[in-house]
Formats: C-alpha cells, structure tokens, sequence
C-alpha cells in the first residue's frame, strides 16, 4: 500500500509473473471485451475469445495450425481489459512455440537459427559488420561538429555497452548515427561488440524460450568479457 | 541495465547534451510501443509512459497525444514479428486504426521509441494515403535538436 514509488530496481521484478498459470483460460466469463478491444479482431475472423475458448475446450492442436496466433502481435490490449486477468497474450506465444519449426510462418525461424548459428540474424560476417559500422562512422566525422568522431569497438572498460537491430547494418545504415550523434554529444564512453551485436530476439516471436536464453546470455558475456556494468538495448 | 528513456533524461538533466526546441515545426504525435508502455507495466510492474513524453517536451512544444493513448493505446500492427512473417495483408488491414487515429491528430510526424513500430509506420501510410508522414525514433528527433 505505501510502496506507490515506480519500479526502478530490477531485483524487485516478480519473474514469476511471466508464467500463466495452468488451466487459465477456464476463469474466461466469455463477455468478450478482449475481442472489442482487440485491433486485429475480424482480420481472418481472428477473435480472441474464441482463442481462449478453443484453448478451454482443448483444441490446441487446430490453434497450433490457425493463421491467428501469428496475426496476433501480442499487443496485450485484450488481457489488458479482461476481468479474470487471463494472460492471453502468452497463450498466444505459447501456442505459436507448439507449432513444428519448419512450419514457423516467413523468416522467422531462418532468422533465429541463423542468430544462433552466426551471433546475428543476417548471417553477417564480422570483417563486413565491422566495415559498415566503420565507414558509417567516418560519413558522420565528415559533418560539421562530429570531426572527431570514431565508433568505438569492443572498448574495455566502457560505461555502455549497446546493440544493433540488425537492419541498423543491412537496409538502414543511416539511422544508426542518431545515437552515436548524441553519444558524442553526451561525451559517453560507449562501445559497440564485434561479435554478438544482434538485439533482436526473434525466440520471442517463434515462442522459442531456450533460444531466447541463449541470445540474452551472449550479450550477458560480452558485458562480462567487456567489464562493462550498463546495456543499452534499444530494441 | 538503463532504459533509453533514462540515459536520454540523464543526458538532458545533467546537460551532457542540449537540445535547440525552435528547429523542429512539423505538428508531432507520439506512439505508445506496447512493449515499453502497456506490457511492460502488465508484465514488469512499470510503463515508460511519462518518460518519453518529458523527453518531447525538451524538443518541441507542438506536439499532441493521439486518442486512445498511453495504456489504452492501439497497436501499430507491427509487432510479434508480423513485419518478417509474410502475413502482409493482414499487417497492413491491422495498422489501418493506428492510422486513422494519427490522421485526426492533424500531425506531420509520429514519433516512437521502437524498432517494430518505426518500421510498420513507414511501411504502411502509403497505404491508407499518408504517404507525407515522417516517422521518426524518439532519439532521432533528440539527435535532430541536438545543440553542438
């Protein structure tokens, strides 16, 4: 009751609040204000109350196979409204991690495997992540105010530690000098790892928990390897 | 581990960096990411609703809130790994509320701390005939107004 101070600390965070609990979705009272809540209700007749009814009813298997949990973004809007505080959106996640792999929808899957293959979605070697960043680097020493600008790479002892969203050194080179503009500005001792640099997680999308563990544990190490204390994952 | 709500305050607080509020005119709306708002306060206790709001207001004064906002705010339709699934259609039927809600703000550009949603604005506003939008991250209009 006194404790109304926003949560800062992390050690405070209750991790078990992560994990629905069994049998759920049986409180649902069917008065479906997460279907008129839900943005993405009608698109291929996507409800969710039907989601959590079928799930009730045990029709997983037909779920596993429906277009809808990949429709679905998560959003969180439904449980956000619904009177039980059924965790809808992780029965979401949970049904697209049933789903078999090679049947994970796009490119998802390839993106994750290649993560966990190569440290980065893109398959992206590190002599060319290293040129990109340092070419876009020297682009931006080249404007007014920014001369001596130089990306620091695998800085020991740095105070920050960042990643990238991969499309950062694919499709979107340009946006990665928002940040170091303003690191320059700042004066911050930041550096960038040349291996393990991805800050996507694509396990959250494909409902892959272990993969998940593995790309934050290597970003973990890097800090370690690094003796760096702070992670800026702009993701 | 720091927000980058928190690093960008830090800088603005302790006047590591400046920022020059006269140089951006556009009319700004803002776009709540589910992920730092809503689920994060569901799932981790605490939403990054204030901060990035503090944060345009060192920027720029003319900026509005879109309707519904902050917990109550509507996807983007970008999320969930929807922009890499090949569901195309259907992430761009579901942006189309997101849209409407950004066309009654009256703004030129929508501003938003993430990745999925950047990418998801940009994507769709030709569709729903707003190709003139700027989509623009939090801290690339904090890098715009930076003072050297």
């Amino acid at each position: 009751m006194q404790d109304t101070q926003p949560i800062h600390d992390l050690t405070q965070l209750d991790h078990t609040r992560y994990k629905s609990w069994p049998f759920n979705q049986d409180i649902c009272l069917t008065c479906a204000l997460c279907a008129s809540a839900c943005p993405a209700s009608g698109i291929d007749a996507l409800d969710p109350r039907s989601l959590v009814r079928q799930v009730g009813y045990g029709l997983e298997d037909a779920l596993v196979a429906e277009r809808w949990p990949w429709i679905c973004t998560m959003c969180a809007k439904c449980e956000h409204v619904c009177p039980m505080d059924i965790q809808i959106a992780d029965m979401v996640r949970n049904l697209r991690g049933l789903r078999d792999r090679q049947n994970v929808p796009g490119i998802l899957q390839q993106g994750l495997e290649a993560a966990l293959e190569t440290g980065n979605n893109l398959r992206l070697p590190q002599e060319d992540f290293v040129f990109i960043v340092e070419d876009v680097g020297e682009e931006l020493a080249e404007e007014a105010g920014f001369e001596n600008f130089k990306v620091a790479l695998d800085k020991d002892g740095a105070n920050l530690l960042t990643t990238i969203h991969n499309k950062l050194v694919n499709t979107h080179t340009e946006d990665l000098k928002h940040f170091w503009k303003i690191f320059h500005a700042a004066g911050e001792s930041w550096t960038l790892p040349t291996d393990n640099w991805e800050g996507t997680n694509w396990g959250y999308f494909t409902g892959d928990d272990e993969a998940m563990k593995t790309m934050v544990g290597r970003i973990v190490a890097n800090l370690d390897k690094l003796n760096i204390t702070h992670l800026l994952l702009p993701e | 581990m720091l927000s980058v709500f928190d690093l960008l305050i830090d800088y603005i607080k302790t006047g590591k960096i400046k920022l020059d509020k006269s140089r951006v005119k556009d009319k700004i709306t803002y776009h709540d990411p589910c992920n730092y708002a809503r689920k994060a306060e569901m799932r981790l206790g605490y939403g990054y609703y204030d901060e990035p709001r503090w944060i345009l207001d060192q920027c720029v004064d003319n900026w509005v809130e879109m309707y519904p906002t902050r917990d109550h705010q509507l996807c983007c339709g970008g999320g969930g790994g929807t922009l890499t699934n090949g569901y195309n259609k259907e992430r761009i039927q579901y942006g189309r509320l997101k849209m409407e809600q950004i066309k009654a703000t009256g703004a030129q550009m929508v501003v938003t701390p993430c990745h999925g949603c950047h990418g998801q604005l940009n994507s769709i506003k030709k569709e729903y005939g707003m190709a003139e939008l700027e989509v623009k991250y939090l801290w690339e209009l904090v890098a715009d107004c930076l003072v050297i």
